[in-house]
């Protein structure tokens, strides 16, 4: 993957202790190079990746597909009580879902998703073309093979010029508050 | 149904032996309990309130994300996602004796499955569903949410999962898998013919291998695997009106029970026999038709691609496209009744009307005269644009100078692709929807198939259909293979849609996908227009495009 030939990586585990059987995340930092690619937002709108996350907030990146009925749910639900949790400051968060699905997750059943999970304002959804989510994908290493075999992840980054806290596995709103304050705090 | 409550505890034999004959079409839902049915398939509470559940870390989740199906699949049987597998829940994977590993069980192999667990009862089940506590005292996947249900909402729910996965299949007997494929009175004859001879002729090579290469194969103890079985292939050829066909269809299903549908072909008319299979839980995988069905809620038929309705959509982008660099006065589109043409047209209007474009529709008669199509197609003027949703023999017979001024579509599925017989003057004018790979970008694609036709002798009288036919045969088996002698008829659809996005060899499409609720495989197209004066040159004027925004969207 490209961005591995800059990657520094530590990983520690968390001891989140939630109450049970959800595996633990692993959480590491990663630099990784936002590829210039344009995608499609929910709204129809055509924007370039790079400056959505460059828009000067605080950014939550996770991958998934409206199709998908086991993990995404619980990913976008994730995402949606974040941004509850966040309160008065949810609007000060970018927090971004790319489709996995492109050729199926038209803007019309992105907004329809997001709409099901209760996003505010402050959480978009991007397609494109196939090549275009694929290229995301490999750039933030989530990308294998087909969209069937995606894990949870889930990407934040505090400015444009840090480097991206990645957490494999499932991660509680709670603890993603937890990373995200951690985050902000060390800036 | 009810007594079939006893049958699935029964150890009388693996499943392949017990499901002889099923004389009676399950259709599992209309037998099952209602109540746990809605819960488990709508996330409806009988009161029509919304299921409620919570997940890890307090996160609650109601309604149709929280109903059972979503991870479980309508089978029952659990799904694999990645390397997550969801485990089958339908009642014999739950009430099963314990035992030291799977193939002790009397159970059809599923991922997934568990066989070294306590065996569920009411109590440790409601247990399990309320608090996500499993029957040997060990929490569940944080996947599964705990579910908010009474006592008489989880009996009903907890009958229903007793009735799930039927153990009679219908079509499946010890030695032979029954398929159907269902040619409609509408269909082109030749195409038929065409169709069928691909089927028989990979049916034959199927049963070839099957008798001398593939020995039995069963495990030690009772459980067997690959188990040798004929496939058997029934031609339903449907007679006399559309409305007729659905009792034709029950009576055909109930005289030769099939497993399920596979291929066939269609003309104007697919509907009934897209509400036959869906009536019957009987899937339809890949028929051949121009038109088919837009409702993804629906389960039961599986399409390769949304056909002309697709094509509208690729159109009216083209055409918004265009008019926001040139101005289009109105828009004409020319069709012939009683061809598909009318509700692609329909659909295209809807679609531009939104735009805000004029749409004019001139209906041909079935039988009008090609002068008449000429005369009309000749009605049109400068900075007009015209949408031909005609067959070849139309456009062959079109005037031999397009009318002045105007830009010209043209459905290439219905046209003939880079063969339509436009006139000369006309081909590098008109623009044609490509719902296809192109021709120099699919050749390899297409080495297999045109090889295999080749070494059959198979004549080529309609090359997409016959090679949409070898492909759906060819996923047909993979997947069958897969499901390891679980028959149930849902579980092939489910399977089918996990699996398809993993082919290699892909015919005519560029790639092919499904996902849960997903029913068109191939999802877009391009824009070309032909090359030189003649010949089967043809250029893209774009790349891949999936239209963005669909009228059945909104």
């Amino acid at each position: 993957m490209t961005c591995r030939a800059y990657c520094y990586v530590t990983v520690l585990m968390t001891f989140g202790l939630a109450t049970q059987a959800a595996t633990q995340p692993t959480i590491s930092t990663v630099n990784y190079a936002v590829p210039a690619i344009s995608l499609v937002r929910q709204d129809g709108g055509r924007v370039s990746l790079a400056r959505e996350m460059d828009d000067g907030r605080p950014v939550v990146l996770n991958f998934i597909f409206t199709s998908c009925s086991s993990i995404c749910p619980l990913m976008s639900q994730v995402f949606a009580d974040f941004q509850r949790q966040l309160g008065t400051d949810s609007a000060r968060v970018h927090l971004m879902s790319i489709s996995t699905d492109p050729e199926q997750d038209s803007p019309a059943r992105l907004r329809a998703y997001a709409k099901q999970f209760g996003a505010r304002a402050g959480w978009n959804q991007y397609t494109g073309t196939l090549a275009q989510s694929q290229s995301a994908q490999r750039a933030f290493d989530v990308y294998r093979g087909d969209k069937m075999s995606h894990a949870p992840v889930t990407l934040m980054r505090i400015a444009p010029s840090q480097p991206w806290l990645r957490i494999d596995g499932f991660a509680s709103p709670a603890e993603l508050l937890r990373q995200y304050r951690l985050l902000l705090a060390t800036e | 149904m009810i007594p079939a409550l006893l049958g699935w505890r029964s150890r009388i034999a693996p499943l392949a032996v017990l499901v002889m004959l099923g004389g009676t079409m399950t259709a599992a839902g209309a037998h099952a309990d209602e109540a746990g049915e809605r819960i488990y398939r709508l996330g409806l509470l009988p009161s029509g309130e919304p299921l409620r559940a919570e997940r890890e870390a307090g996160m609650g989740v109601e309604g149709a994300v929280a109903a059972c199906v979503n991870c479980h699949r309508r089978s029952g049987l659990g799904m694999k996602e990645g390397r997550r597998t969801i485990p089958p829940i339908a009642g014999r994977y739950l009430f099963h004796p314990r035992a030291a590993a799977a193939d002790e069980l009397d159970l059809p192999y599923v991922e997934g499955m568990r066989a070294d667990r306590e065996p569920y009862t009411d109590e440790t089940l409601a247990r399990a569903i309320r608090t996500g506590i499993d029957a040997d005292g060990r929490p569940l996947s944080y996947l599964m949410p705990h579910f908010q249900l009474d006592d008489a909402q989880m009996s009903s729910l907890i009958a229903y999962l007793r009735r799930l996965a039927p153990a009679e299949v219908p079509g499946v007997t010890p030695s032979a898998l029954h398929f159907a494929t269902i040619i409609t009175p509408e269909a082109d004859p030749a195409v038929a013919k065409g169709v069928i001879e691909v089927l028989e002729k990979f049916f034959d090579d199927k049963n070839h291998y099957t008798r001398a290469e593939s020995p039995r194969l069963h495990s030690s103890r009772r459980m067997m695997f690959k188990v040798n079985r004929r496939w058997a292939l029934n031609v339903w050829q449907l007679t006399g009106a559309p409305e007729t066909w659905e009792a034709q269809l029950r009576a055909k299903l109930a005289a030769t029970p099939v497993f399920a549908v596979i291929s066939g072909v269609g003309g104007h008319s697919w509907a009934p026999v897209h509400h036959f299979c869906e009536a019957a839980e009987l899937p339809c995988l890949f028929p051949n038709v121009d038109l088919p069905v837009d409702r993804e809620s629906d389960f039961d038929t599986l399409y390769l691609s949304k056909g002309v309705l697709l094509e509208a959509q690729l159109l009216a982008q083209a055409i918004r496209d265009r008019q926001r660099a040139v101005p289009v006065s109105r828009v004409v589109q020319i069709f012939r009744a009683g061809d598909v043409g009318v509700e692609a047209a329909a659909a295209l209007d809807k679609e531009l009307h939104q735009s805000g474009l004029r749409v004019v529709n001139r209906s041909l008669g079935a039988r009008a005269t090609q002068s008449e199509l000429r005369e009309r197609v000749g009605q049109t003027g400068p900075g007009e644009l015209l949408v031909l949703w005609l067959r070849a023999p139309d456009l062959a017979a079109l005037a031999l100078v397009p009318p002045h001024d105007v830009a010209a579509y043209m459905s290439g599925r219905m046209g003939g692709l880079e063969h339509a017989p436009l006139p000369a003057a006309w081909r590098a004018a008109t623009h044609m929807s490509y719902p296809f790979n192109l021709p120099d970008r699919r050749r390899v694609q297409m080495d297999y198939p045109l090889g295999w036709f080749r070494m059959r002798q198979i004549p080529i009288v309609a090359e997409q259909a016959q090679t949409d036919t070898y492909l759906v045969c060819a996923i047909v088996s993979e997947t069958i293979n897969h499901m390891v002698d679980t028959f149930v008829r849902d579980y092939l659809v489910e399977r089918v849609e996990e699996m398809l996005e993993h082919r290699l060899v892909t015919g005519y499409y560029p790639r092919l996908a499904l996902a849960p609720g997903q029913r068109f495989a191939s999802k877009g197209g391009y824009i070309v227009h032909f090359t030189d004066s003649a010949g089967t040159r043809v250029s893209a004027e774009g790349d891949w495009t999936v239209p963005l925004e669909s009228a059945s969207e909104k």
